[in-house]
């Protein structure tokens, strides 16, 4: 007797008896027996058996340990169920069902070529069986024989699906999700409840088939409940072998960017050693790309304010080969107005880097009253009273831009750099409830 | 606290041995580099060893629990009054310099500082000010928001000045150039970017803790 039961490999079927005797300390036969004998109790012992083929482990199945086996390899498993008691009286069908199969259906998941064999072998036999006893004179009873292969058909649909899932889900976790498989199950669900329902309304009256009815309906409950646990751990295992892919595909996809970006530009770099500008062009795009695809977080949204910046930070950085250094609180829509202020935001920083010739700072603060943007400079500085009419530059493209759509532009310039503030009221409403609060954004501007 | 004159005694923990010879070279004269340690557990041993005056931490660090320089800083936490943290980090992202902040960190640069900014940076954490990037200033505004509200307490928001101070670091002006602006002294300044750390590293605020939130922080 064995603590936990396994179904056997030494098996007529599927090992149920043997895993079963070998289980319960019972000889073999004894269970084969009493199995047999429970199927004409309105087909128990078919059901038990069925039952435990899906819920049993096979020996040596245990977990993921027994993943290779469960390969789908109809092969050996044809050559186990050969022996089985159906295919012995009719040889020539099964032979006849086995090779019309196509091959192709081996590289389906879910059935096994020769699980299907087997089902289609003992569906002939069956057929034979009857056809030979009709003609020695049996009377068959069509309103029996009928629902009783509708339920079976829908049982074998049902189950088998059960069993494939079980055996290839584990090794393809995304099956599960098919549509096919969940059709195939809910077919074989509908083939039984109309076979049971058949066989029913066809030997009694009204009563008896709602007495049936409840009686299934608890039944049906009382195997759901007892399926629950199972379900679950099923549902489990399928949920950590698709975590453990999607982390299979992240790593590879990292692997992939790496190799695409940072290993590209190492390269690059190593081949314009020579050249510091570049070296440091390459290492800060790099460095920009890199962290925005580590970073990646809400503000990346193409189509916000945050976004148009940080792009347009991006390339001035990439055309001067000089650093801007780039902080934002707070994000907006980018509308009309703001894709203004983006513009004019270039225009600022280009105009940092060209005449300041150093690192430049920008800062966002997004806030409902309005936007304000500071693009800074720690250039030599200008004055902007003394830039001459005909460089429309700062001129037309900050301060007329900004003006044009309803914001403002100041240029604050000095020996130690040069600062350009750009303001932009919120939307209308947004704008006339904030006009009255303190914004104390501007106190140091009126300096 | 050291004296003016006296050198400064520093213990530079990075992983990357290139970056810590590269900052050692680029660190003034007056700041002496008494050890270096590339993981966690090397930089707690070289602390508690030598009681430096500032500890040059970068965020991301081998070792330990795998929490970096937030794990350095909480397993010298019994030293927190004699030794200060810098921390030092090529990440912007929120979640790690906030956490080192909150951990005790007096101050957060980032790598590509050049060296005279970061000397200026530990002279200024030894003497027991605080350091804040223009980025972490951008953060402490994301975090307490923008605008004066009124909470109960003063430890959840920010003084009107110390609104305005964070703001002109975050546009990228120097403690003197903000001092300029403002028309107070550095030293004031640097009053107020102290009393934001203090604030920034005590207050449960609600709206920090939701912003902490939304970044994972917690």
């Amino acid at each position: 007797m064995s603590a936990k039961m396994y179904r056997s490999t030494d098996r007529v079927v599927a090992g149920v008896c043997a895993g079963l005797a070998e289980h319960l300390g019972l000889r073999v036969g004894t269970v084969r027996a009493i199995m047999a004998g429970s199927c004409f109790l309105f087909g128990a012992g078919v059901v038990f058996y069925a039952w435990l083929w899906i819920l049993v482990p096979l020996a040596g199945d245990d977990a993921a340990s027994g993943a290779p086996q469960l390969a789908d390899d109809g092969g050996p498993r044809l050559r186990l169920f050969r022996p089985a008691p159906p295919a012995e009286p009719a040889p020539a069908e099964l032979g006849a069902g086995g090779p019309a199969q196509p091959r192709g259906d081996r590289a389906r998941p879910g059935f096994s070529v020769g699980a299907r064999e087997i089902l289609v072998g003992g569906a002939l036999v069956v057929a034979a069986v009857l056809l030979f006893s009709a003609r020695a004179g049996v009377n068959l009873n069509l309103g029996t024989i009928i629902p009783l292969g509708v339920i079976a058909a829908g049982a074998v649909l049902a189950w088998m699906q059960l069993d494939a899932t079980r055996r290839v889900g584990l090794l393809n976790a995304a099956k599960m999700d098919t549509p096919w498989s969940v059709a195939r199950f809910v077919a074989g669900l509908i083939l039984v409840v109309a076979g049971v329902l058949i066989i029913v309304t066809g030997s009694g009256s009204w009563a008896l088939v709602w007495a049936s009815v409840v009686a299934s309906v608890a039944v049906l409950a009382g195997v759901g409940l007892v399926l629950a646990p199972w379900a679950l751990k099923f549902w489990r295992d399928l949920q950590a072998e698709r975590a453990g892919r999607i982390r299979e595909t992240q790593r590879a996809e990292i692997a992939a960017h790496l190799h695409d970006s940072v290993l590209q530009t190492l390269a690059l770099i190593q081949k314009r050693a020579d050249s510091p500008q570049d070296v440091s062009r390459l290492a800060r795009a790099q460095e920009r790309e890199l962290r925005s695809w580590i970073y990646q977080d809400a503000g990346q949204d193409t189509g916000r304010l945050v976004a148009g910046i940080k792009a347009v930070c991006a390339e001035v950085e990439d055309l001067h080969g000089l650093p801007v250094e780039l902080v934002t609180v707070g994000d907006a829509e980018l509308g009309e107005p703001m894709r203004a202020l983006v513009q004019a935001t270039r225009e600022a920083v280009l105009n940092g880097v060209r005449h300041g010739g150093t690192p430049v700072s920008v800062y966002v603060e997004a806030a409902p009253s309005g936007v304000d943007v500071f693009v800074k400079d720690r250039g030599p500085g200008f004055d902007p009273g003394a830039v001459p009419p005909d460089r429309l530059g700062v001129r037309e493209s900050v301060v007329g831009r900004m003006q044009r759509n309803g914001g403002s532009a100041e240029i604050i310039s000095s020996p130690d750099g040069t600062e350009v503030r750009l303001h932009l009221p919120g939307g209308p409403a947004q704008a006339a409830a904030a006009t009255g609060t303190a914004r104390n954004t501007d106190a140091e501007e009126a300096k | 606290m050291t004296a003016a004159g006296q050198p400064i005694r520093v213990v530079v923990v990075d992983d990357h041995a290139i970056f810590r010879s590269g900052l050692k070279a680029d660190l003034a004269p007056d700041i002496h580099v008494l050890a270096e340690a590339a993981t966690v557990e090397e930089a707690i041993a070289a602390v508690a060893a030598h009681t430096p005056d500032v500890v040059l931490l970068d965020v991301h660090l081998p070792g330990g629990r795998g929490q970096g320089g937030r794990e350095v800083i909480s397993g010298c936490a019994g030293m927190l009054g004699q030794v200060k943290f810098l921390a030092l980090s090529v990440s912007d992202a929120a979640e790690d310099v906030v956490s080192v902040i909150r951990a005790g960190a007096r101050g957060y640069v980032t790598k590509s500082i050049s060296g005279t900014e970061i000397s200026d940076a530990v002279r200024r954490v030894a003497g027991g000010d605080a350091v804040f990037s223009p980025r972490l200033a951008g953060f402490v505004l994301d975090a307490f928001g923008t605008a004066e509200v009124a909470v109960e307490d003063e430890l959840d928001k920010l003084s009107a000045r110390e609104l305005e101070v964070m703001r002109l670091i975050a546009r990228g002006y120097s403690y003197k150039e903000v001092a300029k602006a403002l028309f107070i002294s550095i030293k004031t300044v640097e009053t107020h970017v102290s009393a934001v750390l203090r604030k920034l590293q005590l207050s449960s605020r609600h709206e920090l803790t939701r912003w902490a939130a939304d970044r994972r922080l917690l």
